[in-house]
């Protein structure tokens, strides 16, 4: 669900705690793990003067705040929209901690808006300038009903079992509902 | 007021494996034998597009006179339903393979039904997608047992606009779709064995006024019927119009606009216009070149005809009779009554081999007679259909449907 620094960082909208997501390194010597190998040759690297490993994880957090003036109007989720997400995403969040929680991701997300995309094309891929590989026509797996039926709880003949729906207004509903409590 | 009919139709691509992974296709099989771990849903698994199921795609456009786009997308269309283990299917909503073509029929006019008028639909567009798995709902015990497969099949869906007024339109359009797409070898369009599913989009208005609430007319499994479903649809909201009440649109909640999402894991597909535009670095092995499938096009159901009556100066309307009868081609020194005679054309009247094919039928279904006993009565079509297939559709349906209500009661 939610990552709890989200939610944190909504509330404040200030740059994150430092432990959360922004990597700090340790000091040069004395963050040798037990292990040994991998720490000891990481600093290794950072030692070496003409080393070519360069990192692109910042130093220091490089964070501005966002001031709110800079944000759209801040989304209000109406039972209306609860509803139908509810129904879409098969999860239960109807409870004013839920709805508040999904309020403050929005808002989070609504930092989004500074960065200006005029003239840029989304990009929804990001495999989109290789190549889509074709493969032939012809028959490479199948015949595994037994292990594919040995990972279901439930069998009936081969056949793999799943129970009708609870809302019988539409039958299509044929799952049940996830519950969603979120801590914040 | 008049009808007006949008048609929206799934033809199963015909390839030996499913459009994403390298599973068989293949009509009768035990239950979840057809099916990889991509099929299933197992996690870490990825689609790979199969190249067959893109030319068949692209040939069909350029039958139907599509422009065939030479980038073109993928996306997920996300909702639950247990015969999509998946959650989602694989599609192509935003950006499909081919758009803006025309499908010419023609259908029989005229109190003798010998006029031949011939009409257009628009088609908006053709895209690849997945099919589903199967479900059967056994209500007795509260289950759905689910059979994978079927599920991820390469289908393509045709969207046409909604320019036909009613039953009559609509059949003749699926008849001329069915030989175009069995011509190309791309879709064997048999709609008993749920090769071809047609789902019509009806509704009712006066001609200038805007469109009527729509409804949808599905799970149809022979042209005759969609004509039927359609007619009986219109008349019924037309009354329903007349008598001051409002038609009632019963869409399912997963048809919405919302759910989409770009395909992460599919780069755009390009296919190219002709060898020399395939770039450098582009294995030729790999590329999907369109002028190369244009030379591979068979002569058209509509270019046969043309030529039958103008080499042979027959009647327009006999013309639709011969092409439907694909031995003519081969061998086209052979007289109408022998080709007859060999492909065992003739209607099945026989009572008593009827009731044979019948009980042979019923005897290799019981799981369906089961369903049936117990008050699915939908099931029967697909017994029937089981009838037409192993009788290559000679037999009456009107009389099958009688003798398979007795034997299963």
């Amino acid at each position: 669900m939610f990552c709890k620094c989200a939610a944190r960082v909504s509330r404040a909208l200030r740059p994150a705690h430092p432990r959360c997501g922004v990597l700090t390194l340790p000091a040069r010597s004395d963050t040798v793990s037990a292990s040994g190998t991998s720490w000891s040759r990481w600093t290794y690297k950072r030692e070496s003067s003409n080393s070519a490993w360069n990192s692109k994880v910042p130093q220091v957090p490089t964070w501005e705040p966002v001031a709110e003036n800079q944000l759209p109007p801040p989304t209000r989720v109406s039972p209306d929209l609860v509803d139908k997400l509810e129904r879409l995403a098969l999860v239960d969040f109807g409870n004013k901690e839920g709805v508040d929680c999904l309020e403050k991701a929005i808002r989070f997300a609504d930092q989004l808006h500074v960065v200006n995309t005029d003239g840029v094309e989304p990009m929804d891929s990001v495999l989109e300038d290789r190549d889509l590989f074709l493969r032939d026509d012809t028959i490479t797996e199948g015949e595994c009903a037994e292990e594919l039926l040995h990972l279901a709880k439930h069998t009936v003949e081969e056949y793999f079992v799943a129970p009708p729906g609870k809302n019988n207004n539409n039958k299509n509903t044929i799952t049940k509902k996830t519950s969603c409590s979120i801590r914040t | 007021m008049v009808g007006v009919v949008g048609l929206e139709i799934h033809a199963q691509i015909q390839s030996t494996s499913k459009l994403f992974s390298g599973s068989h296709v293949r009509f009768l099989a035990p239950p979840n034998s057809l099916v990889s771990h991509f099929d299933a849903s197992l996690p870490g698994t990825l689609p790979v597009l199969n190249r067959r199921c893109v030319e068949a795609a692209v040939l069909t456009g350029l039958a139907l006179n599509c422009t065939i786009n030479k980038k073109s997308l993928f996306d997920r269309k996300h909702y639950f339903y247990a015969d999509m283990p998946a959650g989602y299917q694989i599609t192509q909503q935003r950006v499909p393979i081919a758009v803006d073509g025309i499908l010419v029929y023609s259908h029989f006019e005229g109190r003798k039904r010998n006029q031949v008028v011939t009409k257009s639909v628009k088609i908006k567009q053709i895209q690849l997608e997945q099919d589903s798995g199967k479900s059967l709902h056994d209500d007795e015990r509260s289950q759905t047992l689910i059979d994978l497969n079927r599920a991820g099949v390469g289908l393509m869906e045709l969207v046409m606009e909604p320019e036909m007024c009613c039953g009559e339109e609509a059949a003749a359009a699926v008849r001329e779709l069915q030989l175009i797409l069995q011509a190309l070898g791309t879709c064997q369009a048999n709609m008993a064995e749920g090769q071809l599913r047609v789902d019509a989009n009806v509704s009712v208005h006066r001609p200038g006024e805007p469109l009527g609430v729509r409804t949808e007319v599905k799970n149809i499994n022979s042209v005759r019927h969609l004509a039927k479903a359609i007619d009986y649809e219109i008349q019924r909201q037309m009354e329903v119009l007349q008598s001051g009440g409002t038609v009632l649109n019963e869409t399912r909640a997963f048809d919405s606009k919302s759910g989409f999402m770009p395909e992460p894991n599919l780069p755009p597909l390009f296919v190219y216009e002709s060898e020399a535009s395939v770039p450098g670095g582009v294995d030729p092995a790999q590329a999907v070149v369109i002028d190369r499938l244009s030379t591979q096009l068979p002569e058209l159901p509509s270019v046969k005809r043309t030529r039958l009556v103008e080499t042979h100066g027959i009647l327009q309307e006999h013309s639709f009779t011969l092409v439907v009868f694909q031995e003519m081609w081969k061998a086209p020194e052979k007289k109408v009554g022998q080709i007859v005679k060999e492909q065992d054309l003739w209607m099945i009247n026989d009572k008593e081999e009827l009731q044979k094919i019948c009980q042979r039928v019923v005897d290799s279904h019981p799981e369906e007679v089961q369903i049936i006993r117990r008050g699915n009565k939908k099931v029967l079509n697909k017994l029937m259909g089981e009838v037409q297939r192993e009788t290559k559709g000679r037999t009456d349906p009107v009389k099958v449907r009688a003798i398979l209500e007795k034997m299963v009661s």
